[in-house]
């Protein structure tokens, strides 16, 4: 799609001259997200003020048959938010909190508004919002409806779909709803359950009513060090099977450690065990601290050679910031990163980075392994020179082989991070034909003409595979 | 993902789902026949059965995960569970004969979707056979998974309107070690008295697993005292349900009962009840509880609210579709969500007016079901 004058002076009268970037200097800013490797360059970026401007320039979209992609604060991991040629609709200054209801925890936001700061606003009120990916500080809520994202937190809390109540969205026709209900049971089709982690191909949203979780009364970090990564998941399927239900359980093996104790967020991790396990209980006072006796049993059971409980929230927090910004401290070490996130039964876990293990050494490359270990969801994250092509495809290669390995363990290839553009080729390897022609026809119902995010999700080919009338295509009446 | 259960059974549906389809006939999806239409005005030429599904197809502790057969029993899968101190904590209303996939088609779900929430919430993946014929493997088996467009979600809560369900894959939790049920003694249902209860659960540190209010015949009917209760089930570890017992104390009298005491509850609906679920904002739920218990005490029936979720169960005896039921109902009709879950085919029409007829609704139905043969009318639609 050429770059259209007329439709960046259409789109500039709604949002204003400065609000629409269309020259190729200006939209460099936007020609990647989250995920190094990946650049797109849009056609044109506008950025609307308010809900008014949003919908407005949907339908503008609408009526002139273009096609975009919605963008939060652009640190998805999945090159979800890539817009190859099309318009980039960015969202971030739509970061007002509507309203926040103490009285019954729940919050109104716009879609733009960065998940840190909606804790920080709930705090007053001794709530906060419990979904926490490592990349809160900077990612919005409406990003995370769209990827349905999660974090260390949600192994005991759940992920963003247990946390959204109901939403307003505007479709790519540029109509107006609201799915869900805010204020009691609905009934019919789940369609918000269907929209969150539609990952931008069903509409955009224009406010999220999400529920607040009251802060705990106690919180206990541990940190147990391990002298084999078999040891931590050992510990973690014991923890698991005893019922006791960890807050977060997160592990990290040598090199992740190493990588952060040589950055500026060393967290005072042993930089000589092979894995690490961040085990967060929380809750009342009472019965607390049995909890916390227990869980150090299993880790020492397991092999833990040490295991240590934060001191205050100070400790704490620098526990909790080494693990939050590993992905960043892997950065210092390699040009380069190819971040995954694939879960598996959690039974499988130590079998799995087993076989990580030999995968890596085999293809000479560099895995770190920082991850949600209670949820068996992996993140095995290899850096590497881009600019090398032996390297690049000893990476490639290992990559695909972790994949397959984790989906022939009976997992899939994104807990939380989406499919977007990046992992596109797995999904015949997941899905049925006939699995995928059903989302096909899931995305037809919200985007006939696939203008929303195209080419994201589902292989294009894959929409042939259903029986639909051909009536199903055309546009709900 | 391939299929573990016997596909050749599975194909046969979509055989007579195609068949069915392309000869207009309509199918009534039929597991284990309990209760069949719940009194709305659906439609059918044939049966689709799927009550021989039966059995775990695969179950692995330590991932706490379980997949079943759609037509496998709730009784169960907790039979099997709680052999590794683990449970499916859905418990909806009525006896635990239903079977899972009715329960995850019909979106059910009882006083613990406080603490675990409800169907969608806890099903990881499914099989099902849509209206198309085709057969659609959607989710996974593993707790946490966002690849591809969600059709799990989609089909729970859908009353097979979108396909027949054939197979699930559930979260498990463990057992808690120690779980404790007691029983409030509060005065006669009023406002005051639930927003009491309501503001204990919000302000305590003592989450429960559940918390329901009784309206005083519920609670004589399940032997808690002569008047309405708050029944609350606290569990964790020994120290902290000792705790939980001592805070819950302040609200009142509490009388020391049992697990049981949640089972009567599941299984107090006369099969020939009137239910309705009213819903509104948490804060709102004492006013709405005491409003409908005055409504549904007065003409023979009970009313009970899990206050968490802002949700009150009204149950009132199906008298014939006499004026006192019929004016019973207008009475609970307000401005508050509410939901008929099983009135009289006569009164559907009054009452469901939370059938989907939106436009996004209907283009879904069209895509999953071109045909409109699966369960045609079932939600509140004319067949």
């Amino acid at each position: 799609m050429p770059v259209s004058a007329d439709l960046a002076r259409r789109l500039a009268v709604i949002v204003g001259e400065k609000r629409v970037l269309a020259r190729v200097g200006e939209l460099r800013a936007y020609e990647s997200d989250g995920l190094p490797g990946y650049q797109a360059r849009p056609s044109i970026a506008v950025f609307p003020g308010s809900r008014d401007e949003v919908v407005a320039v949907v339908r503008l979209l609408a009526e002139t048959r273009t096609a975009y992609v919605a963008r939060g604060a652009g640190t998805g991991l999945s090159g979800g938010a890539l817009a190859d040629d099309v318009v980039l609709l960015g969202l971030h200054r739509l970061r007002r909190i509507i309203s926040i209801d103490g009285e019954n925890a729940r919050a109104v936001v716009e879609p733009g508004v960065v998940n840190a700061l909606l804790t920080r606003a709930a705090t007053p009120y001794g709530l906060h919002y419990a979904p926490d990916p490592s990349s809160q500080t900077a990612c919005t809520i409406g990003g995370n409806v769209a990827e349905n994202a999660g974090g260390p937190h949600c192994l005991k809390y759940g992920v963003t779909l247990n946390h959204v109540l109901a939403l307003t969205v505007v479709l790519p026709s540029g109509d107006v709803l609201t799915l869900g209900n805010a204020e009691g049971e609905s009934e019919g089709y789940d369609l918000l359950g269907a929209f969150v982690g539609s990952e931008g191909c069903f509409g955009v949203v224009l406010d999220a009513t999400v529920r607040l979780m009251r802060n705990p009364t106690a919180v206990r970090t541990l940190l147990a060090d391990f002298h084999s990564i078999d040891a931590a998941a050992r510990a973690v399927s014991a923890i698991i099977a005893s019922g006791i239900v960890a807050a977060a359980m997160e592990m990290m093996d040598a090199a992740t450690i190493n990588a952060v104790e040589a950055s500026i967020y060393a967290a005072g991790y042993p930089t000589d065990a092979a894995a690490i396990l961040l085990i967060e209980l929380d809750g009342a006072a009472a019965g607390l601290d049995d909890d916390v006796a227990r869980v150090s049993e299993f880790c020492r059971s397991a092999g833990a050679r040490d295991v240590r409980v934060a001191t205050d929230a100070a400790d704490r927090a620098r526990l909790w910031q080494g693990r939050k910004k590993a992905f960043g401290a892997m950065g210092r070490v390699s040009s380069h990163l190819v971040v995954q996130d694939a879960v598996v039964p959690r039974t499988r876990l130590p079998e799995i980075l087993a076989r990580i293990k030999d995968i890596g050494e085999r293809e000479r490359v560099n895995v770190c392994n920082v991850f949600h270990a209670g949820d068996g969801n992996l993140h095995p994250n290899i850096g590497y020179n881009a600019n090398d092509p032996d390297e690049s495809s000893r990476v490639h290669v290992a990559m695909r082989e972790i994949m397959q390995a984790c989906i022939d363990a009976g997992g899939t290839v994104t807990g939380e991070h989406g499919i977007g553009l990046d992992k596109l080729p797995y999904m015949d390897a997941l899905f049925t034909p006939s699995t995928l022609g059903a989302m096909c026809a899931l995305r037809d119902v919200f985007d006939p003409e696939h203008r929303s995010n195209p080419g994201k999700v589902v292989p294009v080919h894959s929409c042939r595979e259903w029986h639909g009338a051909p009536a199903a295509r055309g546009q709900p009446s | 993902m391939s299929s573990n259960t016997d596909s050749t059974e599975v194909a046969a549906l979509a055989d007579q789902v195609r068949s069915a389809r392309a000869g207009g006939r309509t199918l009534r999806i039929v597991g284990a026949g309990s209760w069949l239409t719940a009194g709305r005005p659906c439609d059918d030429s044939e049966r689709l059965e799927i009550g021989a599904l039966t059995g775990i197809v695969t179950y692995e502790p330590g991932d706490l995960t379980l997949t079943a057969r759609a037509g496998t029993s709730l009784a169960e899968i907790q039979r099997v569970t709680a052999a590794e101190g683990q449970w499916l904590p859905l418990q909806p209303m009525g006896a635990q004969t239903g079977t899972l996939g009715a329960t995850v088609a019909t979106s059910s779900y009882g006083p613990l979707a406080s603490a675990y929430g409800t169907p969608r919430d806890q099903v990881l993946g499914c099989e099902f056979v849509s209206g198309t014929g085709d057969m659609v493997r959607a989710g996974g088996r593993v707790v946490k998974n966002v690849a591809g467009f969600d059709l799990v979600r989609l089909v729970t809560g859908a009353w097979g309107t979108l396909g027949a369900l054939t197979e699930l894959t559930v979260r498990l939790r463990a057992r808690p070690e120690v779980d404790h049920t007691v029983a409030v003694q509060l005065a006669a249902p009023d406002g005051d008295v639930a927003t009491a209860a309501w503001r204990w659960l919000r302000e305590s540190e003592h989450e429960p697993l559940a918390a329901e209010l009784l309206s005083p015949s519920l609670a004589r009917s399940l032997l808690l005292g002569s008047d309405a209760c708050l029944l609350v089930r606290l569990a964790g570890n020994e120290p902290f349900v000792r705790a939980a017992g001592d805070d819950v104390r302040s609200l009142g009298e509490a009388m020391r009962s049992d697990v049981e005491a949640w089972h009567r509850l599941a299984c107090s609906e006369p099969s020939a009840s009137i239910v309705v679920r009213l819903s509104a904002l948490p804060s709102r739920v004492g006013a709405l509880w005491t409003r409908a218990s005055a409504v549904a005490e007065r003409c023979g029936g009970f009313a009970h609210a899990t206050v968490s979720r802002g949700l009150v169960r009204c149950v009132i005896p199906d008298a014939g579709e006499d004026s006192v039921s019929l004016d019973a109902m207008r009475e609970l009709v307000g401005s508050d969500s509410l939901i008929a879950e099983r009135v009289p085919a006569a009164w559907w029409r009054l009452f469901a007016k939370t059938r989907p007829t939106d436009a996004l609704s209907l283009g879904v139905r069209r895509a999953f079901d071109p045909g409109r043969i699966m369960n045609p009318g079932i939600l509140g639609d004319s067949p």
